[in-house]
């Protein structure tokens, strides 16, 4: 199973891909810096979840590479809503804030507050609980390509409607995780199979292919409708934008900017139940 | 404009009716009189010529045949000698003495099938035309479409027309057209007078019009008549072939990407003719797919055929059915394609009054199958029409056109079906959609002097969007609501659902579209025309992507989209030289739509049952100048089109709330072009040899690149900046193609002609598009350039028998 409206996109963008591609110099606008959070408290279904760590970093023009974007002397902060109890994330003076004392409850809502430079951002998320992500073993039929290696999932959803999650895969030895996403919207109660392949780029040769003796690490979350919204427009965008694809637009997050609008920030606060599995192909 | 408006709707009739009436005083009638009537066809094959002239030398007084070869003129009592002409053809001269009623038909010998060696000279309609209001009208004849050099060899209508000043593309692999800073889905693209609502193959690398079926076209920028509507921004008019109907012939090709035949001749005992025409394409040869598990392929077949019942009466009966198919891998199954059929009527009640009905049925669907997750995906659209047009001549300065059409519409916006008992997904069917689009016109083409003539119109629509299906309803009546805290528009509440009974409409719209032109003749050689035309258009294509694509759907304006409106109004200069070699048109326009939808961020419109919450309402606005010189006669034939232009839109929040899309600020459309030149050449060496040359420079498509970038969640995301203030690097390509046609014995059955193409000699990697992302193994982001076509070399023998 992947996302259909996905699919249904991608049989679009296939037709090109065989085309000729190179890359080249092009020249881009330069806009301004602007915070970025990286406020993902994610809570392992079995753990505590007392550990977290929220990131702040600045964003840089499009192709610098190197720079330190770390974003220290914050003041961060998070309450649960419903109990009132509040969390200070200490800052550790490398862009990261930390704490060992945050409380998961299903279905409480919480609030991030950070003071920067002056000004106040905050935002809102609730947290959902994960039903169980079941590996059943591997394939190569399954997939998009019959000849590559696939791991195959099992996910039974909820009944009731509105369920929202997020993937992140991770082959062992690589660089950067792979991201997928999807709702019940289309199947709804159902048992969803899910794999997971990894599609051969011939001509550049910078995905390769799962082969036995690979480990993928898998990370599921149960996320908010509002998250997957972001999502969507941020792992469309992932890897660029092509022809047959949206008009790419700028994905704006949850972190308000209560002081000065539109000096928003970009990034998310999440607060996610998750599940770890990791695979080896054999 | 809605229906509530009672007053107002009377009122604008009376004003109307009024200003008709009046004009029709001025018409002039004489009992001297007397009227000539014909028709005009090739003497090779009889097929009837549209836009052929007859003129009475040394008058004003001519006529032009209609769509059918009809031609019908009146003049006072006397001697004449009459002119016959057509592009392409030689001109025939015939003395007359007009002393009764009387019915002359003609017959013209086409320049390459005569024995000698001639040099093109031009008639009307490609060089200027001076004394007609009509402009903004791009004709070509299918012989200048079959010389220009091509992609890999296939002939292209489309691609042709792109040639032309104000009409544009969406950049290689895209498919349709854009004319004058106007959407594709503004363009009303009829074959045999069915609607075709996607005009490509294979994702518009070719289109659907077979050269060998078609017999001519004709693309309205704008002056618009009165007889078209539905589409705001242009129409472009094909015909087929009506068949040969003097001896059974075939045409053929063989190509590098597809082969066609074309099988023609008369039937019932001479009173008819039919044309059998087939292409498709080699499924394993297409050079995109190289892949062995993929294949794309199309084919497409075109068929005609007519009767003449008696000579006031003819039947045409034709169709088109064209399917494209392709298979990725193991993975997806899908095919798509326009068919169509029509069953037309000519009636001649008189030597002035001709009349055409036709009943037409148009469709489009999709289909993708997804094997691996046993489902699949359905989408269509169908359409039956009924018209009737007829067209009176009253004197050689008074011609009438009016008529009626209706439209049924069933959209059919998308069904889910699993395909297999394991498939994890639950059926889904989307409500259909229907409609009844409705229309009423009258126009006339009127010569008020010598010198000044006019032609003016009025089109009365209505759209009527009925029920039979239920609608969501929204909190405060917003679809669409802007999070004024996150920035971003959201899809409102909904609160509950109304059913609209079958017998209940939905929605109504009616419009006046008023069209008029107006030419003035400065002198023998020299014109100035202006011209306005107002159209509405009911049905829009829902596309949020770059380029569109296949799998977008058409829906019908209703509780929640609105119809578009469009206004344009456009003044040229026109002015041919030395005794006609030369001619030059120049016309400046400008053009605003309203109504133009675009869509939210992170808009998903596949599977939508409620568009309404992914769209904003706003306007589109386009201007531009364009000059197009041409060389008519001689050796070496062609033209240089230059427009200077932009496009643009504008999407306030509205009551959604909020700026809007860019901040409600102007935003370039796709299909802004600054600059567009195209020199488009051909060079007749001699009975064997010919020579073409296209040269095309573009200034490159708006797009939106990232203006910055952040780590998050360990990747690197780029930032956009604002809806298409980037544009790619300018495109420019220059092509060549020689024709060699080695038969000299010119009576021998068989005529056989190689065409050696090179599309893109210099071999420029033209960007489709770029697209940034990070680099999987260095972490660096970089800029992909996507090039479809480099150089492509192409051999194509044709033949005719």
């Amino acid at each position: 199973m992947k996302n259909i409206r996905f699919l249904i996109l991608l049989f679009t963008s296939l037709i090109l891909t065989t085309s000729c591609e190179d890359v080249i110099d092009v020249d881009v606008q330069n806009a301004n810096t602007r915070l970025v959070v990286e406020a993902s408290l994610d809570w392992e279904k079995g753990t505590a979840g007392n550990i977290q760590t929220i990131n702040l970093r600045t964003s840089t023009p499009f192709f610098e590479s190197g720079s330190n974007t770390s974003v220290t002397g914050a003041l961060v902060t998070v309450t649960d809503l419903d109990t009132g109890t509040e969390f200070s994330f200490v800052d550790e003076n490398n862009g990261s804030y930390r704490t060992n004392e945050f409380e998961p409850f299903l279905g409480h809502t919480y609030e991030l507050e950070i003071v920067y430079n002056g000004e106040i951002f905050t935002a809102k998320e609730n947290l959902n609980s994960v039903p169980d992500l079941n590996i059943i073993g591997q394939s190569r039929e399954d997939g998009f390509n019959e000849d590559d290696l696939e791991v195959n999932m099992k996910i039974q959803d909820p009944p009731e409607e509105g369920n929202s999650y997020f993937f992140k895969f991770w082959k062992q030895g690589e660089l950067l995780p792979y991201f997928e996403e999807f709702d019940d919207e289309f199947v709804n109660g159902n048992v969803v199979d899910w794999y997971f392949e990894i599609g051969e780029d011939e001509e550049t040769e910078k995905k390769e292919a799962f082969q036995p003796g690979d480990t993928v690490e898998i990370n599921f979350y149960s996320i908010s409708p509002e998250y997957l919204s972001y999502l969507r427009i941020l792992i469309n965008q992932i890897g660029g934008v092509g022809l047959f694809d949206s008009i790419p637009v700028e994905v704006k997050g949850n972190c308000v900017n209560e002081t000065n609008p539109e000096n928003y920030a970009y990034g998310y606060f999440r607060v996610t139940q998750m599940v770890k599995a990791s695979y080896l192909f054999e | 404009m809605k229906t509530n408006n009672k007053e107002g709707f009377v009122k604008r009739t009376k004003r109307y009716l009024l200003l008709f009436s009046f004009l029709m005083v001025s018409i002039s009638y004489s009992q001297e009189n007397f009227t000539l009537n014909g028709s005009i066809t090739d003497s090779t094959n009889g097929e009837t010529l549209f836009g052929a002239s007859v003129f009475l030398e040394g008058t004003t007084i001519g006529a032009i045949t209609n769509e059918y070869g009809f031609y019908s003129l009146t003049a006072p009592k006397g001697n004449y000698t009459l002119l016959i002409s057509y592009m392409g053809y030689n001109s025939k001269r015939r003395e007359l003495t007009l002393n009764s009623k009387q019915k002359l038909d003609f017959e013209l010998v086409e320049y390459s099938t005569e024995l000698n060696e001639v040099i093109v000279t031009a008639d009307e309609p490609e060089m200027a035309v001076l004394r007609k209001p009509e402009m903004s009208v791009s004709k070509m004849n299918i012989a200048t479409v079959k010389q220009m050099p091509v992609v890999l060899g296939e002939v292209d209508i489309l691609k042709s027309l792109q040639m032309l000043p104000g009409v544009t593309n969406n950049g290689e692999g895209s498919g349709g057209l854009h004319v004058r800073g106007g959407a594709q889905d503004q363009n009303l693209v009829l074959l045999d007078e069915a609607i075709i609502y996607n005009t490509s193959h294979l994702f518009g690398f070719f289109s659907v019009f077979n050269a060998d079926a078609i017999k001519d076209m004709k693309l309205y920028k704008g002056g618009i008549p009165a007889r078209f509507g539905g589409r705001v921004s242009s129409v472009l008019d094909v015909r087929q072939k009506d068949g040969n109907n003097k001896n059974f012939a075939l045409t053929g090709g063989i190509g590098a990407i597809s082969s066609r035949l074309a099988a023609e001749g008369p039937i019932f005992n001479d009173k008819g003719s039919f044309l059998v025409a087939g292409r498709t394409s080699y499924a394993h040869l297409f050079l995109m797919l190289a892949g062995e598990k993929n294949r794309a392929s199309f084919y497409d077949l075109n068929l005609k055929t007519n009767y003449e019942i008696n000579e006031n009466n003819k039947l045409f009966l034709s169709g088109y059915f064209g399917r494209d198919i392709l298979k990725f891998g193991d993975v997806f199954d899908s095919s798509y394609g326009n068919s169509s059929g029509n069953l037309r009527w000519n009636h001649i009640f008189n030597e002035r009054l001709f009349s055409n009905m036709s009943a037409i049925y148009g469709r489009y669907d999709y289909n993708i199958g997804f094997n691996s997750e046993d489902f699949e995906w359905l989408a269509s659209i169908d359409n039956y029409n009924l018209k009737y047009d007829l067209k009176y001549y009253f004197n050689d300065g008074f011609k009438l056109d009016f008529g009626a059409s209706a439209i049924y519409y069933e959209f059919d916006p998308g069904r889910l079906e699993p395909t297999s008992n394991e498939s994890a997904i639950n059926p889904l069917k989307l409500d259909i959609k229907k409609a009844l689009e409705s229309g009423l016109y009258v126009n006339a083409e009127h010569k008020l002097t010598d010198r000044l003539s006019a032609q003016y119109g009025l089109r009365f629509s209505l759209f009527n969007r009925m029920g039979g299906q239920a609608l969501n309803d929204y909190e405060n009546d917003l679809p669409v609501v802007f999070n004024s805290r996150l920035g971003i528009y959201e899809e409102g509440n909904v609160i509950g659902e109304t059913y609209y009974e079958n017998r209940n409409s939905i929605e109504a719209f009616h419009n006046w579209e008023p069209r008029a032109s107006l030419a003035y003749q400065l002198n023998e050689n020299s014109s100035v025309k202006a011209g306005f035309s107002r159209a509405a258009q009911y049905i829009h294509l829902l596309s949020n992507t770059t380029s569109v694509t296949p799998v977008d759907v058409w829906t019908p304006s209703g509780k929640y989209v609105k119809p578009q409106l469009s206004n344009q109004y456009a003044l040229g200069y026109f002015r041919n030289f030395k005794d006609k070699e030369y001619s030059m048109e120049v016309e400046g326009y400008y053009k605003t739509v309203d109504n133009r939808i675009d869509y939210i961020d992170g808009s998903e419109l596949i599977g939508q049952e409620a568009i309404e919450t992914q769209i904003l309402n706003g306007e589109s606005r386009a201007y531009g100048l364009e000059v197009l010189l041409r060389k008519n006669e001689g050796k070496l034939t062609g033209w240089l089109a230059y427009t200077l232009s932009k496009s643009e839109q504008r999407t306030p929040g509205g009551s959604a709330g909020g700026l809007g899309i860019n901040d409600g600020e102007w935003y370039r459309t796709p299909y802004d072009r600054t600059h567009d030149i195209s020199v488009a050449a051909s060079y007749y060496l001699n009975e064997k040899w010919s020579f073409g040359g296209n040269l095309v420079f573009q200034t490159g498509r708006p797009v939106t690149y990232p203006n910055g970038q952040y780590i998050y969640e360990d990747i690197s995301v780029a930032s956009y900046a604002p809806r298409n203030s980037d544009r790619l690097p300018a495109y420019h390509r220059l092509d060549l193609s020689l024709n060699y046609k080695p038969n000299k014995r010119p009576k021998a059955a068989w005529k056989g002609e190689w065409v050696l193409g090179i599309y893109n000699v210099y071999n420029r990697k033209n960007a489709a598009s770029i697209s940034f992302g990070q680099n999987r193994e260095t972490g660096a982001n970089e800029a992909t350039r996507t090039a479809i076509f480099g150089i492509v070399p192409s051999l194509t023998y044709n033949f005719k028998f």
